[in-house]
């Protein structure tokens, strides 16, 4: 927790994003990352995410902004990061990746860095934006997205040490164990529930008859 | 006490006596319309059922008419006469302007000196001179007949190459336009409209529906076998259900659209669809059409009226609805619904126009249901008509009227908002397009706002711009002679990838 207020730990985070190779690379190997700044970010990046879905202007956007509920997104991508991140270790432990979970954690959520930046900026811009200029507004979001895409890639690459071709195999086994985990943990929650009926008709059996 | 006692008894009084605002919650169905996003809204109702006209109550030559009998179709004649298709009694009943007497009844013509009857005629149309054209529809052809009621001509068996061997032609709704060409629908003509000319003579197919298949579907029949896709439904597409012709001789025709995202066309005199579709490039109906219960699916739009001023209505007779829609596409007001109370329908078959008020024709019912414009379906008309005629100025006042009834009418934001725009209140303007959700006409709004405050403000912009690159370049030049003095923190260089074999150390 105290990592959140050390200054070394935010400049490695900004030299991180100038310098994502370099950055990542020192982070596995000196420990200079922060979980804590990496759950920050993700959260911070959830609520821009929300933030442009409800206030980027009705031109670019055609959202409804009642329909926009930011604590459940924020759940979702809480959700999401723990999964990938959880799901990428399970299969990186596999194939001799050298990064902790910890580095993972990081690696992804300093990634998210760029979006933050670009979803508010987008956001401010589509203000400023009339028809026919939504190119404008785009370009904003795709290099955000584009940005946290390569920096991810090389992060998972350098706390694992991996090669881009490696890198990306694991990333796509990535997603089949994302696709396993939700897969148990909705077969665990159908089974307690079946033994969680199955003791409460006995306790309403032995009510009823007695 | 004796105060509050007079208090109370005022307030009791102004409650019954207050005029008919509250009146629109007794109508037995909802006026709505959707928003912009798809959601339904709401309004206060557009139309009210004011009366219903069945054959019970009318009178002929002081013999009762007797009920009718599933009648299919309603027309206004250019005299203002209703011709009512008395499907089920095998005549034609023609009613006066105000629809409380009969003056004639149909039921048969001369040909050849010989006396002809109708076999469930469906559909009644009338010409610009008064003629009428029956669709007679069992006994295949169409009948033609002089405003006296002696035979003009007869339509039938049509000729052509296009035509399948052995088909039957059985008309069922019928149009004529101002030059005489016979538009008709048929039973299981899949391939569009006929249109027959003056002298009655086929002469090919108009507005064709195109058939949608899906990839999925195209798929399956690919990898079916010859014998499997014999059994497989065919392709076709829907039949046309209702025809109208608007003051230019443009054919409004309705299909039942699968899909609810279209069920008009506006069919120029080459049987291209010209029609526009609004914002939602919708013209189907309900938006909301999921679930599983009886009353779910896309609207089944049966027949069509052309009103006046752009104005259009669609009929919906699996829920009940009229929708009706402006030039623009643009959906103005739904109401209606099934039931059997005052205002509702059974099965409704046919839609017809005078002037702003609507009839529907309720088949099972035998009735006409007249309903009446409200003040608030009437300051809507007024307004889009004003604004077909391009008096947009004019119908500002209609559409403010119309936003104190109902504060989030879109069409109405949008209405003031183009009159800002136009007398150059750029703030105004955009603050009601916003509202009525309009992106371009927002957008050439705030565009001109946007370089009014550019053009006052250009010479601050311009030092601030200045400012920042000076500033800018200034700090550059500070830090590279920092890193040169060798006080940048620069760290050591990293390993190449794979540096240690793929053997971690952990740190």
């Amino acid at each position: 927790m105290r990592s959140l207020f050390s200054k070394e730990r935010w400049k490695t985070l900004f030299y991180t994003v100038s310098h994502p190779a370099d950055g990542y690379y020192w982070i596995r190997h000196q420990d200079t990352g922060s979980v804590w700044i990496a759950v920050l970010l993700v959260v911070l990046f959830s609520l821009s995410f929300s933030l442009n879905r409800m206030y980027a202007s009705f031109v670019v956007s055609d959202v409804d902004p009642r329909s926009v509920a930011s604590l459940q997104e924020l759940g979702g991508v809480l959700l999401l990061y723990l999964m990938l991140c959880v799901g990428n270790w399970s299969v990186t432990c596999l194939m001799d990746g050298e990064g902790r979970f910890k580095d993972i954690l990081i690696a992804v959520g300093y990634a998210m860095l760029p979006m933050i930046v670009t979803f508010n900026l987008a956001t401010l811009v589509s203000q400023i934006i009339a028809e026919n200029e939504e190119g404008f507004y785009a370009i904003i979001l795709i290099i955000g997205i584009g940005y946290t895409a390569m920096m991810m890639l090389t992060g998972i690459m350098q706390v694992h040490n991996y090669t881009l071709g490696k890198t990306l195999l694991t990333l796509f086994l990535t997603l089949f164990a994302v696709f396993i985990i939700i897969f148990l943990v909705l077969l665990i929650f159908n089974f307690i529930t079946q033994i969680v009926t199955f003791f409460q008709s006995i306790y309403y059996e032995l009510i009823f008859r007695t | 006490m004796n105060t509050i006692k007079r208090m109370l008894i005022i307030a009791l009084l102004l409650c019954v006596l207050a005029p008919s605002a509250l009146a629109d919650l007794d109508l037995p169905y909802d006026t709505y319309t959707y928003d912009y996003w798809g959601n339904v809204r709401f309004t206060p109702a557009a139309y009210a059922p004011v009366s219903s006209v069945s054959g019970t109550d009318l009178t002929y030559n002081g013999e009762p008419v007797g009920a009718f009998s599933s009648p299919q179709d309603i027309c206004r004649s250019p005299g203002g006469l209703f011709y009512l298709a008395d499907t089920g009694n095998n005549r034609i009943v023609v009613l006066n302007e105000a629809m409380d007497t009969v003056i004639n009844i149909i039921d048969g013509f001369e040909l050849d000196g010989r006396r002809q009857t109708f076999d469930a005629p469906t559909g009644v149309g009338v010409s610009l001179p008064g003629a009428l054209y029956i669709a007679d529809s069992q006994n295949r052809r169409i009948v033609a007949l002089n405003p006296d009621g002696t035979l003009f001509k007869v339509v039938s068996n049509p000729q052509s190459e296009v035509l399948e061997e052995g088909y039957v032609f059985t008309p069922l709704k019928v149009c004529v336009d101002y030059a005489g060409r016979i538009y008709c629908i048929a039973q299981k003509m899949f391939e569009g409209i006929m249109v027959f000319d003056t002298d009655g003579r086929f002469t090919g197919f108009f507005g064709t529906i195109e058939v949608k298949i899906s990839l999925w579907e195209k798929f399956w029949r690919r990898i079916a076998s010859k014998e499997e896709r014999s059994k497989q439904k065919l392709f076709i597409p829907t039949e046309f259900t209702g025809i109208d012709i608007d003051d230019d001789g443009f054919v409004y025709a309705s299909n039942i659209d699968t899909d609810g995202v279209q069920a008009v066309k506006r069919l120029n005199p080459r049987g291209e669809d010209v029609i526009k579709k609004g914002p939602e490039e919708n013209l189907g109906g309900d938006l909301w059409i999921g679930g599983y219960t009886q009353y779910s699916g896309p609207s089944k739009i049966v027949d069509v009226v052309y009103r006046s001023d752009g104005i259009y209505s669609l009929l919906d007779s699996l829920r009940g609805r009229v929708f009706t829609y402006d030039h623009e596409g643009n959906l103005l007001y739904i109401f209606g619904g099934l039931g059997t109370q005052r205002g509702t329908f059974t099965t409704p078959a046919a839609i017809e126009a005078v002037g702003e008020t609507i009839l529907v024709l309720d088949a099972y019912r035998a009735a006409i249901l007249v309903f009446g414009e409200t003040e608030y379906g009437a300051l809507i008309n007024e307004a889009v008509a004003l604004r077909y005629d391009g008096d947009e100025t004019k119908a500002v006042a209609k559409w403010e009227a119309v936003l104190r009834l109902d504060e989030n009418n879109e069409l109405a934001n949008v209405g003031i908002g183009k009159a800002y725009l136009a007398a150059g209140d750029n703030e105004q303007a955009m603050l009601y397009l916003k509202r009525g959700m309009n992106k371009s006409y927002y957008s050439v709004a705030f565009k001109r706002y946007r370089n009014a405050i550019l053009r006052d403000n250009l010479g601050i912009i311009l030092t601030v711009v200045i400012a920042l690159i000076i500033g800018l370049v200034v700090l550059f030049q500070i830090r590279r002679r920092r890193r040169a003095a060798g006080k940048g923190g620069n760290r050591p260089k990293r390993p190449k990838y794979g540096h240690d074999g793929g053997k971690a150390v952990s740190t």
